[in-house]
């Protein structure tokens, strides 16, 4: 094990290499492309016995991965925003094809107008594809998170693809102290894939990814991935159990900050989560019994765990760093959805904030804890976008400039 | 936790300095967060990098819009109201400026509060590394600023550029380089400043029309009014007695900055020139030199 300063690329670069995977396909797209590059330096210098091919597109990029995978070999691929739209009817696809591939989503928002910071529109897009989704909030999380999704993907009883998630700039391009484990210790967690239902062997001819006519027949398929994905989350759990015993590094479906006597709850994910617990944290100095709860594994979803760590709260926001036009927050649909039938739930606040990377001030993380603490008394839209006076003045500016006056 | 925040132009090393500023706290066993800022890659568009140094857990992401110390890379960000590389600064913090002038210049000129340094480190790369790329120069007024040990400087700009330049003796000029910045400056004990809350109000957003919201851009021919020329470490000057009017710098000129005067002899938009030197290369007279120093209007640099 060795510690060193690691952005969050580099430290999914190290994730891949860990794991020793076979196979990475490649298309380069800001803010994702210091991983493959750092994988490609690697493979070149002969530290990774790795077969790297650059591809034409995302598309071509996840095809190659998803048939790589359906030979039985490790497969890796990355990519970011539009890349991952640009391939995403093949998203669909390769989930169906049940091959246990990763894939980092290096997350930004989406066009138009098209913009370079993070949010989650792009990798929400893929909430109903069949990929699990873990999300991360720093870099070591991405490194070890790897690691547990090929565990969890290789699984008889998962069989799915992942998808791991980080923040474009706030984790990609951010350096952190991260520890790297020595490549017996992962070996001893992540042994190596040989599945039995995908493989590539000339005495025992198979048809894969074939199409069927007939909805009864479809049906069976689908509902059979939805049921993977379940299980997925034992799996998950038992995953994480083992990873804490080879790693010292404790993870859950759900990660808990501050949450057991608190009160009023903020609900994030990934990056931004760490300015949720220090505005957490000022809370607390004034008097606010406040916590955050934070969703690691959001397919499959932990409703379970969710309600449990929710019941008897008083009231939660969610803080939505993705938009649905015309509706509203897609976490707090979700979080919504989990909730309604519980006798002891708490009132639920919908907050859009961090869009393409827009800073969430303390000033906003104050005004939430406000509204939260008015509970029914609240007086915000749903859902509300964070948004400051001083921004809204800078945004004027910007509109004079273009002549929009 | 210290704050510190790296203004730079677009291949000028502001990202390596704040990894080596990073780095050497690190070695020194201190939690660090750096990272940089830039849009779509550009040479000399202004960026920023952030390094946040802690004892403990460093609960913060993202831009750093109150740092304890501000590092200027380039002098010329001072008046841009884009990079506005002066905003949070703080009367307790450091702003450090890469300029030959002198701090009490700066500080009437541009109305600081802070504890202003400065040193020409542009000159002190050119001098001693052979460029103008001033990443290791700028890691280390930082560290020295902030009072990081020499071995760890040494050792962190060794690690940042091994990565990065394949050039031992390279690295070897920027080590020394770096030192001598290091041991330019004298360390000021930093105090970590309060950050300043509830400046401003969460608003609720109302509707406009698709003619005002819409994404594009109404106004004409605003590239004009914005001076890309005005951060060049070297400029063309023209030898009207060696030019033989071939027009091969005007053709060549990336920025189709260089138009003809009223004799036939080339001259430079030099709010436009981003210094690029192109016309330096091609001109087959070799009639035109890289200049130093501030920039002259026309009518100068005939006379000179």
């Amino acid at each position: 094990m060795k510690r060193e300063m690691l952005t969050g690329n580099a430290a999914a670069a190290w994730g891949v290499r860990l794991a020793e995977v076979d196979y990475v396909p490649a298309f380069p797209i800001t803010p994702q492309t210091e991983i493959i590059e750092t994988l490609s330096g690697w493979i070149s210098d002969g530290v990774m016995d790795t077969r790297f091919v650059t591809m034409d597109s995302e598309h071509s990029m996840i095809t190659a991965a998803g048939a790589a995978s359906a030979t039985g070999v490790r497969v890796f691929t990355a990519t970011s925003s539009q890349g991952l739209l640009y391939g995403f009817e093949m998203i669909y696809t390769v989930a169906g094809w049940r091959v246990p591939l990763v894939l980092i989503n290096v997350s930004r928002g989406l066009s138009s107008p098209i913009t370079l910071g993070p949010d989650h529109n792009d990798v929400l897009a893929t909430r109903d594809t069949g990929f699990l989704q873990i999300h991360c909030e720093n870099c070591q999380e991405v490194l070890d998170s790897v690691l547990m999704a090929y565990r969890m993907a290789e699984d008889e009883r998962v069989l799915l693809p992942v998808i791991v998630n980080m923040d474009g700039f706030y984790l990609s391009f951010t350096r952190e102290p991260v520890e790297i484990p020595d490549v017996e210790e992962v070996r001893r967690f992540l042994p190596a894939y040989n599945p039995s239902h995908a493989y590539f062997k000339a005495g025992h001819p198979m048809a894969q990814g074939v199409a069927v006519l007939g909805g009864e027949y479809y049906s069976y398929f689908k509902y059979q991935m939805h049921l993977a994905s379940k299980n997925a989350l034992d799996v998950y759990k038992k995953t994480c159990r083992e990873f804490e015993k080879e790693f010292g590094r404790k993870y859950d479906t759900i990660e808990e900050y501050r949450l057991d006597d608190a009160e009023y709850v903020l609900i994030m994910i990934d990056s931004f989560s760490t300015m949720g617990k220090a505005a957490v944290d000022r809370a607390r100095e004034q008097g606010i019994k406040a916590g955050l709860l934070r969703p690691r594994l959001l397919r499959p979803f932990p409703e379970e765990d969710i309600r449990k760590a929710l019941n008897g709260k008083r009231s939660v926001a969610v803080i939505d760093q993705n938009i649905s036009m015309g509706k509203g927050g897609i976490l707090y649909s979700e979080l919504a959805g989990c909730l309604y039938n519980e006798k002891n739930r708490p009132f639920l606040l919908s907050f859009i904030g961090g869009l393409g990377g827009k800073n969430i001030s303390p000033e906003e993380f104050t005004f939430i804890f406000d509204q939260l603490v008015r509970g029914e008394e609240a007086e915000v839209e749903t859902p509300h976008l964070l948004y400051t006076e001083q921004e809204w003045e800078g945004m004027q500016k910007l509109k004079d400039i273009a002549g929009k006056g | 936790m210290l704050k510190l925040r790296f203004h730079g132009r677009g291949g000028q090393g502001a990202k390596v300095a704040s990894r080596t500023v990073g780095t050497a706290a690190f070695m020194e066993g201190c939690n660090v967060q750096d990272f940089p800022l830039y849009g779509a890659e550009r040479r000399g568009a202004p960026i920023s990098a952030f390094t946040r140094i802690a004892r403990g857990q460093i609960m913060e992401r993202g831009v750093i819009p109150d740092p304890d110390v501000i590092i200027v890379m380039d002098h010329t960000l001072l008046s841009d109201p884009q990079a506005a590389p002066l905003s949070g600064s703080n009367k307790g913090g450091v702003v450090f400026v890469n300029t030959p002038e002198s701090p009490e210049q700066l500080k009437a000129d541009y109305d600081i509060d802070a504890l202003v340094i400065t040193l020409d480190l542009t000159k002190i790369g050119l001098d001693m590394v052979g460029s103008s790329i001033l990443s290791t120069l700028a890691g280390a007024v930082a560290s020295r600023i902030i009072g990081i040990g020499e071995d760890s400087l040494k050792d962190a700009v060794e690690k940042e550029l091994s990565g990065i330049i394949a050039d031992r003796e390279l690295l070897e000029k920027n080590i020394e380089a770096a030192l001598y910045c290091f041991r330019s400056l004298e360390p000021v004990e930093m105090k970590t400043l309060q950050s300043e809350h509830g400046k401003s109000t969460v608003i609720t957003m109302p509707f406009e029309r698709a003619r005002i919201s819409s994404p594009a851009i109404n106004a004409a021919a605003s590239s004009i009014l914005k001076q890309t020329g005005n951060w060049k470490v070297f400029r063309p000057f023209w030898d009207y007695d060696v030019c033989n009017k071939c027009m091969i710098c005007v053709s060549r000129c990336p920025e189709g900055c260089i138009s003809l005067n009223e004799e036939g002899f080339p001259s430079v938009d030099n709010e436009h020139c981003k210094g690029c030197l192109i016309c330096v290369e091609e001109c087959p007279k070799k009639a035109i030199k890289a200049v130093r120093g501030p920039v002259p209007d026309q009518v100068e640099v005939t006379g000179e």
